[in-house]
């Protein structure tokens, strides 16, 4: 198959599977915290990643603007986690379709920066972002006052658990990808 | 033996100088807030609570932080002199950053009254505290981009060595635990160096994590996280750091006392048996900073016993043992770094066996809350790392012959050893005589004999610190004069014989 070709199902492939995710199923999602947080968000960031895995290597990115875009898609990490943006992002479809745009940006942009940044950065990135996670996680389960009000306490804690979950896979991940890069042999 | 360009030398020589003089600008401020402190608990100057425990957790962040990173500059420096060639753009980048950190902290402290204590004690910067909350936040923030620089200098000096030394386990020495023959030398300074920084790699993954939570709990108020959990996630990251910050000394004083004695010190079986207990242990042993935590599980008490007894003993008996065959009628010259080296190590193990004492349950009931603590800390750290540091210091500065001659910094040198010693002394007779630690006075204490004899070693150890400080001061024109005034091709080591 003509490699034009390829590059135009993949492209179709995701933009669809976006497009499901942002539109048809956008109500199921919004209906409870770990449907839109640990299944809508991830799988934007998810899609943005594997569009990475295709087409990073066509951007050059280098230093200091790997480091630039690391902390750019960690704030938008943070953004996308604050009760506030969680509320509006549920209330207002047009605002959640935003943090649908910017976790596809974002997945994008880790894969391509991560790729080729330095293994010191890549392992510092990493490291906080299991570190944000596992602490967002940690805060869901100990607070007992409800954050996002399109939501309830229990779906808040179950939220919590699993990025808790979530976060302590990050860690092992992170520390497997430094002891197997320290492991690489010339 | 790493070729270096002239060019590639002076480059890192420059980058060794920031530091020493960061350091020596730096360093005795610090000792002078640990003066202010020992003044106010003899009843000198009258500090007021409020700036006494400011100036403890400035002195307490700042010494430990500081020590840490000049032991690991210098590491720095010896390792990309001699073994691999080290990236210094990061190396200033972990600069820049470690000084940003700095500056935050002390802004945060002086000028906001941020006085919780190093260890941060959960939850009391957001209960009640008479401090404001931004300098709570910032705190928490520089703390964050000091952790962020030393695990990027950490993880880029692992790297590289991981690279040329052919990966992590020939790092560790495994290679010498088979029968194969072993194609490339591992010298003593690149094993020890990965087995301080791995633990300290993982302890700054907890410590991030009780400093983000820290943050979150700074931004949401009527948070609160499991007390216990926190007490354990800051003591790991802590603890760990402060260990790493003697094995990164001991590297250097491996691969530079052969020098002054002419006698090989290698890696072979024993040293590689040694310090990868080490390694696994110095994960373990910071559960001896819990005894007092009822709630921490009892197995987790017995642990952290058991892990501090093992971690001293092998790297710390070979080592000494070590330093022991390498002096031996080695008709060696006592020029002021072999002094350094020797006495540092000394400090280094009366501290340690302080420590170890300090770390069994039964003595720990009594001693936790007394002088002892400070005492046997600030024997390995200002008995101890102080003087490698200086050693170092005096190693980059002073050719063969002015280390041997030079008699202001010999001067120096016996005056902040003398003063040092005094000065600790002074916090194990607290400890012994039941003088309570972290007090900012002991006017409110109901017996009598323990207020007099608290505000009276507090008042010899402010007479210690000044003599420290007046060695301090010799030792550094000693250093800076040489430093400034002449360059010294230094990073050629003395081959073994």
């Amino acid at each position: 198959m003509p490699s034009k070709t390829i590059h135009i199902i993949f492209i179709t492939v995701i933009s669809g599977l976006a497009w499901v995710i942002s539109f048809p199923l956008n109500e199921w999602f919004s209906d409870t915290m770990p449907r839109h947080q640990l299944l809508q968000l991830p799988a934007m960031l998810l899609l943005g990643i594997l569009a990475g895995l295709r087409y990073s290597r066509l951007i050059p990115i280098r230093f200091p603007w790997d480091v630039a875009l690391l902390i750019f898609i960690m704030a938008s990490l943070v953004f996308w986690m604050l009760p506030r943006s969680i509320d509006t992002a549920v209330i207002h479809p047009a605002f959640n379709r935003l943090m649908h745009v910017t976790m596809l940006a974002a997945g994008f942009l880790t894969i391509t920066v991560l790729r080729q940044t330095i293994f010191e950065i890549r392992i510092a990135f990493m490291a906080m972002v299991s570190v944000m996670v596992f602490v967002t996680g940690m805060t869901l389960v100990t607070f007992n006052i409800l954050l996002c009000s399109s939501f309830n306490i229990d779906q808040q804690k179950e939220t919590g658990l699993r990025l808790l979950i979530t976060g302590m896979f990050f860690a092992a991940g992170t520390l497997f990808t430094f002891f197997s890069g320290l492991g690489k042999k010339t | 033996m790493l070729q270096l360009s002239p060019l590639e030398i002076k480059k890192n020589r420059t980058f060794i100088k920031v530091w020493t003089i960061t350091f020596l600008i730096v360093f005795p401020l610090l000792i002078v807030l640990g003066l202010l402190m020992r003044l106010n608990q003899g009843e000198e100057i009258n500090l007021g609570m409020d700036k006494f425990y400011v100036l403890m957790t400035l002195h307490g962040l700042g010494m430990a932080g500081l020590l840490f990173s000049t032991s690991f500059a210098a590491l720095w420096y010896l390792i990309g002199t001699r073994h691999v060639k080290l990236n210094l753009g990061i190396g200033y980048l972990v600069y820049f950053l470690i000084l940003i950190g700095v500056i935050g902290l002390a802004y945060a402290t002086l000028l906001g009254k941020f006085g919780a204590g190093w260890y941060l004690l959960y939850p009391l910067p957001f209960k009640n505290a008479i401090w404001p909350a931004w300098s709570t936040g910032l705190s928490i923030v520089s703390l964050i981009i000091l952790g962020v620089a030393w695990l990027l200098g950490m993880l880029h000096v692992l790297y590289v060595l991981a690279k040329e030394y052919g990966g992590l386990t020939n790092l560790l020495g495994w290679q010498y635990l088979g029968k194969k023959e072993v194609k490339k030398e591992l010298p003593p300074i690149v094993m020890i160096t990965t087995i301080s920084l791995i633990p300290g790699v993982i302890a700054y993954l907890a410590g991030a994590v009780f400093l983000v939570m820290f943050l979150m709990q700074f931004f949401e108020p009527t948070l609160t996280f499991n007390m216990l959990l926190m007490k354990n996630l800051i003591f790991f990251f802590g603890h760990t750091l402060v260990n790493i910050t003697l094995y990164c000394c001991l590297g250097w004083v491996y691969a530079l006392l052969p020098e002054y004695t002419g006698r090989k010190w290698v890696t072979n079986k024993v040293l590689v048996y040694a310090w990868n207990a080490t390694f696994f242990f110095i994960i373990f042993a910071y559960f001896h900073h819990l005894y007092m935590d009822f709630a921490q599980p009892l197995g987790l008490q017995y642990a952290g016993q058991l892990a501090s007894y093992f971690s001293a003993v092998p790297a710390t008996a070979v080592s000494m043992f070590g330093v022991i065959t390498q002096v031996y009628h080695s008709k060696i010259k006592w020029g002021i770094v072999p002094l350094s080296f020797l006495i540092g190590v000394g400090g280094w193990a009366v501290g340690g066996f302080a420590a170890v004492i300090d770390a069994t349950i039964s003595v720990n009931l009594v001693f936790h809350n007394t002088m002892w603590v400070p005492g046997h800390f600030h024997t390995y750290m200002l008995g101890g790392v102080v003087l490698f540091i200086f050693g170092f210091f005096f190693y980059l500065s002073h050719t063969r012959e002015e280390q041997e001659k030079d008699i202001s910094g010999k001067a120096g040198f016996w005056l902040f050893v003398l003063g040092a010693h005094c000065f600790i002394a002074t916090f194990y007779t607290g400890g012994v005589n039941s003088i309570p630690r972290r007090y900012a006075d002991y006017k409110g204490i109901p017996i009598e004999s323990t207020h007099l004899i608290g505000a009276f070693l507090a008042r010899l150890a402010a007479i210690c610190i000044i003599i420290v400080i007046i060695g301090f001061l010799i030792m550094t024109f000693a250093i800076l004069v040489k430093l400034i005034r002449k360059r010294v091709a230094i990073t050629e080591p003395v081959q073994n014989s």
